[in-house]
C-alpha cells in the first residue's frame, strides 16, 4: 500500500502500469494488486488534476458553520464543474467523499494533502483563485470561525483552563 | 361303477354348437371350403404376390395343426376364432401384412452366431 | 517460505491454533468432545464446527465453505448459534472448543440462515428459468430447504437489483457476473490449486465484483473446475450451455483418455449424445478436479468420426462399404500372406480389451510384431520388469514426498492432475521441486538445474551437488517423463534415472515400500500396452517391414506411409479420421472411450473402466468385437464372444487389468538396474525438452482433442487473449 501510495505521488493517479510495475516490485500476482488498489477510494484509478478537491458532506460538515452544500455550491460555480469532474485545463478535480476527520472545524475540504478548514464561500473563492494561480494558501483553519490555530473551541477554552495542579491533588489526607 | 358315473359326466357337458362328432366334423368342412373359396379373393384384393395354391396348402397345414384335437368343444372354439379371423379378413378389417404375418415370410431369422450377429448390428 | 499470497497469513493462524490446541490437552492430541444438538460427538482438535457437525451426520449449508479450498468464512450460511455465544456463529471458520454446545437447528440458526439468505437472493438475479445451473444449483436447494418463504424485497422505486457486467474470461467458461454471490471459491481455486493467480475481487461493498479487472483469459489447464465450484450460476459452462437441465441427463462412471493418469469422470448423456463430462471424485487420482482437455474436448467424438467401413478401390479413392465387405478384403489379403509378415501398432487412446484382442490375434497368425506408437526404451530390463514403467510412488504419493525431480517432464500439460497435486504437496508440506529439462511454468517454484543430459550423468554419480540433496530427503521422487525417454539415447537416460534413483533409495533409508523411480506417462493406454506385453516404440517394425500393418488407434503419426514397403496393405482401425485413417487401405470404425466398456491403466498402473454411455455412431462397432469378426472371417477365431470372456483373458495375461480400482505396484528396482548394467548407450547432448511446452500445446495431444472445435477455440484463445 505504501509503494501505491508512491506511485500515486508519483504520477497524480494509479494508471495500470504502476498496479503492474509494483506487482513486479513486490513479485507477487497483479490481480492481488488491483484488488487492493480498487478496495481503497484513496487510489485514483483516473486521471485527476492537479488540484484534488475532496469535499466533505458528511453530517457535521453540513450543519457546521455555514454548511458544506454551500460550499459546494461555491465551488461548482468557481470551476464549473461538477461532483466527480476535471476541469478542461487538468487543473482541478472535485470529488465528494466521507468524512475526513476534521469534524470539529467543518465545513472542510481537502486539497492535495492540505485540509482547509472552517471554510466561508469567501474563504472558498479566494483559495481557488490563488490555485489557479499556482499559490498554495496556507492550510489549516480559515477565517470562518474567527482565525483560530488549530482545533480549539471556538469560544475559548471551557476546560483545562486553569494551572495544572500538583502532584497529589485530590488524594485522601491520610496517604 | 365309478367309471360309469365318469362317462355319464363326459356325456352330460354342455356343447358349445356342437351335439356330436358328425355335427363338429361338418362345422370343420364348411369352415375349410370357406377359406378355400376366399383364398383367391383374398391374394386378389390385398395384392398378395403369392399364387393361391401355396397358400392352399398353408390353409391345410393349419388344420391338420388341429387334426389331434378330438373335444368337441375345443373343435368348436377353433372353429368359431377361425370364422370370426374369415370374416374379418373378408370385411378388409385387417391389412396385408396382417394376413401375411402368419406365413411369417417377412421376419428373417435373428442372427445367432459371433459373427452374424456382428454384420447385423446386433450386439453379440 | 511464503508460497501463497492470501494464504500466509491464515496458515500461521491455523498452525498456532493447532499448536495452542496441542498446549491445552497437555502432550498427545486428546480429542475434543462437542455436542452436537445435544448429541456428544468426539473430535480432534483444531476441527471447525462445521466439520464437527458433519461428523455428527449434520449437514450445514455452506456456500463459501469448500473441503479442499482454504477456509474464507465471507458468505455467513454456515451460521449457527453456541450456548453462550451471543451471536451466531460461522460453523466453517470456528474451530471447536471443549464442552461447545452447538445448536444446528435451534431458533436463532434458522434465523440467521433465513437473514443471510433473504441478503443473498436480493442481489441476485430472478433468472432461474433460463439460467444453466438450474437445477443443481446450491443456492436454489439451499433456499429451499433453509430459506424464508417470503422476501421482504419489494423494489416499490424499481431501482433494480444489482447488475454486473459479464467478463470474457475465455472460450470455456461463460460468466454471468450478475448472480455472483462472492464466495471467493473461483479465486481461491485459482490461486491455490490451479496456480493462475488470475481471478480476484475488486472494489468493495456494493460494487464488489469477481473477475479479472482488465479483461484476460483465465489461462489455466484446469480453468473448468471453477464451472464446478460455483455454487450458482456464474460460471457456467460454454461449450454445453443451453443444452440440456441437468435432471434431464443420464451420468455414466467412465474414464477418462485425454492422458495417462485415468482421471474419473461421469459422463452426462441425453439422446445418445455426450452433452458434458464432469468430474467423479476419486482421492486416489484426480481428488475431485479433471483437466480441460477432459472436460470439453467430449465435442471432438461427433465430429470426423468414421461412421462406415471404408476400402480403397481401384482408383486409389476410400470408398464407403459394409462391413462384409471390408472384413472380407482385409480377410482376404491376411490370408495371403505369410503370418510373420502381419504388424501392429497401437495408439494411445486403445482400450486394453482391443489390445488383448489384437495380440492374440496376431499371435494366431504367427506374428510376434506388436507395437505401440509411443516409444520406451526396451534395452536392459527394458518393459519386462512393470517398475521400470510406471509412476511407482503413486500419485497420491506425492503428497509424502519431501523432494522431487522432474527430469525432461512438464506435468503441468502432461499430467494436469499430478501437477496439481504436486502444488498442493508443495504448498501444504514444503515440498521441495527441482528440474532437469527446459524451463518451464509449472505454476510453483523449482530449483532449475538445468537441460543438459550430463547433469543426469553427474546426479547419477554422485558428483552433482544435488546428489546430496537427494540422499538427504527422507521420501523422494525422481519423476521421468516419457518424452524424455523417447529420444535416441532413452535408455541411457532411463540408467542414469533409474540408478539416481535408486542411491536415493539407499541413502535416504526410506524402506521397500517407499519407491523413488517414476515414469510420466502422456497417453492412456500405454502401461496396459506395455503390461501385455506390446514391444513400445514402431522401431521394430521399421526394421522388419510387413506386407500387411494393422494400425489399431495409431494417430500420432509414429509410422508414415513412406516408411512401409510400397505394396503393404495397411489397415486402419479406430475412432476418428485422423492421420492414421489418411494412408489406410481399409478403415474400420470403432468407438471411442465413451461408447464402449473398456478397461484403461493409468500411469501408475491402476486398472479403471469405462462404461458405454452412448452407442458407437452408426457402422462404428466397439473394438475387441470388429478384430473377435475378423479374426473368425480369416479362420482363426478367438476364444471370447463376451466381454468376460475378454476380461478372463486378461486375467490370464495379467491379474491386475481385471483388478479394477487398485493400483498394483511392483518392486524390482534392483534387479532393474542389474539388468541396466549391460545398457551400452551413451547420453547426447541434445537438451531435455518436454513435448509440452506451451498451455496451447495442452488442448491438441489426441485425435478427439484434434477434431474438437472447444479445443480449437481454445488454441486460439491461448494465442489471442491477453
Amino acid at each position: 500500500m505504501p509503494l501505491l501510495d508512491l506511485a500515486q505521488r508519483q504520477h497524480g493517479w494509479l494508471p495500470i502500469s504502476a498496479l503492474h510495475a509494483v506487482a513486479d516490485l513486490l513479485k507477487m500476482p497483479k490481480m492481488r494488486v488491483y484488488e487492493v488498489a480498487t478496495f481503497y477510494t484513496m487510489y485514483n484509478r483516473e486521471p485527476v488534476g492537479k488540484y484534488f478537491i475532496q469535499i466533505c458532506t458528511t453530517t457535521p460538515c453540513i450543519v457546521n458553520g455555514v454548511g458544506c452544500d454551500v460550499i459546494l455550491d461555491c465551488i461548482q460555480k468557481e470551476l464549473g464543474i461538477h461532483l466527480g469532474e476535471t476541469t478542461p485545463d487538468g487543473k482541478f478535480s472535485l470529488l465528494e467523499v466521507e468524512c475526513l476527520g476534521a469534524c470539529v472545524n467543518a465545513p472542510m475540504v481537502q486539497i492535495n494533502d492540505n485540509f482547509y478548514e472552517d471554510l466561508t464561500v469567501e474563504d472558498m473563492t479566494r483559495i481557488i483563485n490563488d490555485l489557479k494561480q499556482d499559490k498554495i494558501p496556507k492550510p489549516g483553519p480559515q477565517s470562518g470561525q474567527g482565525h483560530r490555530f488549530s482545533c480549539e473551541p471556538k469560544g475559548g477554552l471551557t476546560c483545562l483552563n486553569t494551572e495544572p495542579r500538583g502532584p497529589g491533588f485530590g488524594i485522601r489526607a491520610d496517604l | 361303477m365309478a367309471a360309469s358315473k365318469a362317462v355319464q359326466g363326459l356325456k352330460h357337458a354342455k356343447p358349445i354348437l356342437s351335439v356330436d362328432r358328425n355335427d363338429a366334423r361338418r362345422r370343420v368342412l364348411n369352415l375349410y371350403k370357406a377359406w378355400y373359396r376366399q383364398i383367391p379373393v383374398i391374394c386378389n384384393e390385398y395384392h398378395i404376390n403369392k399364387r393361391p395354391k401355396d397358400l392352399n396348402r398353408y390353409l391345410r397345414q393349419q388344420f391338420d395343426k388341429n387334426r389331434n384335437v378330438k373335444d368337441l368343444r375345443v373343435i368348436d372354439i377353433l372353429v368359431i376364432k377361425s370364422l370370426q379371423d374369415l370374416h374379418e379378413t373378408k370385411n378388409w378389417w385387417k391389412m396385408a401384412n396382417h394376413v401375411l404375418y402368419p406365413l411369417q415370410e417377412s421376419v428373417n431369422p435373428k442372427p445367432t452366431g459371433f459373427l452374424s450377429k456382428f454384420l447385423e448390428g446386433h450386439d453379440p | 517460505m511464503l508460497r501463497l499470497w492470501p494464504l500466509a497469513r491464515n496458515c500461521k493462524a491455523t498452525k498456532a491454533l493447532a499448536s495452542l490446541a496441542r498446549c491445552s490437552s497437555t502432550g498427545a492430541p486428546a480429542k475434543v468432545e462437542v455436542f452436537v444438538d445435544d448429541k456428544p460427538v468426539q473430535v480432534e482438535p483444531g476441527t471447525t464446527i462445521l466439520q464437527a457437525c458433519a461428523e455428527a451426520g449434520v449437514e450445514i449449508p455452506r456456500f463459501c465453505y469448500h473441503e479442499r479450498l482454504s477456509i474464507a468464512g465471507n458468505c455467513r450460511m454456515c451460521l449457527v448459534e453456541v450456548e453462550k455465544s451471543p451471536k451466531p456463529i460461522a460453523s466453517c471458520a470456528m474451530p471447536v472448543m471443549k464442552g461447545m454446545k452447538i445448536k444446528t437447528d435451534s431458533e436463532m440458526t434458522r434465523k440467521a440462515r433465513e437473514g443471510v439468505m433473504e441478503f443473498l437472493l436480493m442481489n441476485h438475479p430472478l433468472d432461474c428459468p433460463i439460467c444453466d445451473q438450474g437445477g443443481e444449483c446450491d443456492l436454489q436447494d439451499q433456499s429451499m430447504a433453509f430459506g424464508s418463504d417470503r422476501s421482504r424485497f419489494t423494489d416499490m422505486e424499481h431501482g433494480g437489483k444489482r447488475a454486473v457486467e459479464d467478463k470474457n474470461i475465455g472460450p470455456l467458461i461463460k460468466t454471468i457476473m450478475t448472480r455472483c454471490i462472492h464466495c471467493t471459491r473461483c479465486i481461491r481455486f485459482a490461486s491455490e490449486v490451479a496456480g493462475v493467480d488470475d481471478l480476484g475481487t475488486t472494489g468493495r461493498g456494493g460494487d464488489m465484483q469477481v473477475g479479472t479487472y482488465v479483461e484476460k483469459m483465465f489461462k489455466s489447464e484446469l480453468s473448468g473446475n471453477i464451472i464446478d465450484l460455483c455454487p450458482v450460476g456464474a460460471l457456467t459452462a460454454k461449450p454445453s450451455a443451453f443444452t440440456a437441465r441437468p435432471w434431464e441427463t443420464r451420468r455414466i462412471d467412465s474414464v477418462d483418455v485425454m492422458d495417462a493418469l485415468g482421471s474419473n469422470i461421469v459422463v452426462n448423456t441425453r439422446t445418445n449424445e455426450v452433452l458434458r463430462i464432469l468430474p467423479r471424485t476419486n482421492d486416489a487420482v484426480n481428488e475431485e478436479w479433471i483437466s480441460d482437455a477432459t472436460r470439453f474436448a467430449y465435442d471432438g467424438l461427433k465430429r470426423q468420426r468414421l461412421t462406415a467401413p471404408f476400402v480403397r478401390n481401384a482408383a486409389g479413392q476410400l470408398e464407403q462399404t459394409d462391413w462384409e465387405t471390408a472384413l472380407v478384403k482385409v480377410a482376404q489379403k491376411l490370408v495371403q500372406v505369410p503370418g510373420e509378415k502381419v504388424a501392429g501398432v497401437a495408439g494411445g487412446l486403445v482400450d486394453a480389451e482391443a489390445l488383448v484382442a489384437l495380440k492374440d490375434y496376431l499371435n494366431k497368425l504367427g506374428s510376434e510384431a506388436l507395437c505401440t506408437e509411443e516409444i520406451f526404451p526396451m534395452d536392459g530390463a527394458g518393459t519386462d520388469l512393470r517398475s521400470n514403467y510406471l509412476l511407482n510412488t503413486g500419485i497420491q504419493g506425492v503428497e509424502r514426498a519431501d523432494l522431487i525431480l522432474l527430469v525432461g517432464t512438464n506435468p503441468r500439460f502432461e499430467a494436469p492432475l499430478f501437477n496439481a497435486r504436486i502444488r498442493k504437496s508443495w504448498i501444504n508440506n514444503e515440498l521441495t521441486v527441482a528440474v532437469v529439462g527446459t524451463r518451464v511454468d509449472l505454476t510453483y517454484d523449482y530449483d532449475h538445474l538445468g537441460d543438459s543430459t550430463k547433469i543426469l550423468a553427474d546426479i547419477a554419480a554422485g558428483k552433482h551437488p544435488f546428489a546430496q540433496t537427494l540422499g538427504k530427503a527422507k521420501n523422494p521422487m525422481v519423476v521421468v517423463g516419457s518424452a524424455a525417454l523417447q529420444r535416441k539415447d532413452g535408455a541411457a537416460i532411463h540408467r542414469a534415472v533409474a540408478t539416481m534413483a535408486q542411491n536415493a533409495r539407499v541413502q535416504s533409508g526410506c524402506g521397500d515400500d517407499w519407491k523413488v523411480l517414476n515414469v510420466l506417462h502422456r497417453v492412456a493406454s500405454q502401461v496396459a500396452a506395455l503390461d501385455l506385453g506390446y514391444k513400445a516404440g514402431v522401431e521394430y517394425i521399421r526394421n522388419n517391414p510387413p506386407s500387411v500393418l494393422y494400425m489399431l488407434g495409431a494417430d500420432e503419426g509414429a509410422l508414415t506411409r513412406d516408411q512401409l514397403p510400397k505394396d503393404c496393405f495397411v489397415i486402419y482401425q479406430g475412432h476418428h479420421g485422423d492421420r492414421g485413417a489418411a494412408m489406410a487401405d481399409v478403415i474400420l470404425p470403432g468407438a471411442a472411450y465413451t461408447e464402449k466398456d473398456a478397461t484403461y491403466v493409468n500411469t501408475e498402473g491402476r486398472a479403471q473402466y469405462t462404461k458405454t454411455a452412448v452407442t458407437p455412431p452408426m457402422l462404428a462397432r466397439e473394438d475387441w468385437k470388429i478384430i473377435r469378426a475378423l479374426s473368425e472371417m480369416t479362420g482363426n477365431a478367438l476364444p471370447y464372444d463376451r466381454i468376460q470372456d475378454v476380461r478372463d483373458r486378461l486375467y490370464d495375461v495379467s491379474p491386475n487389468l481385471v483388478q479394477y480400482g487398485a493400483a498394483e505396484d511392483a518392486n524390482y528396482f534392483k534387479q532393474a538396474q542389474e539388468l541396466a548394467a549391460g545398457i551400452s548407450g551413451k547420453l547426447e547432448e541434445k537438451p531435455l525438452t518436454p513435448s509440452l511446452l506451451n498451455l496451447k500445446d495442452f488442448y491438441m495431444t489426441n485425435s478427439i482433442g484434434r477434431a474438437s472445435q472447444t479445443m480449437a477455440k481454445c488454441v486460439k484463445a491461448v494465442q489471442e487473449m491477453p
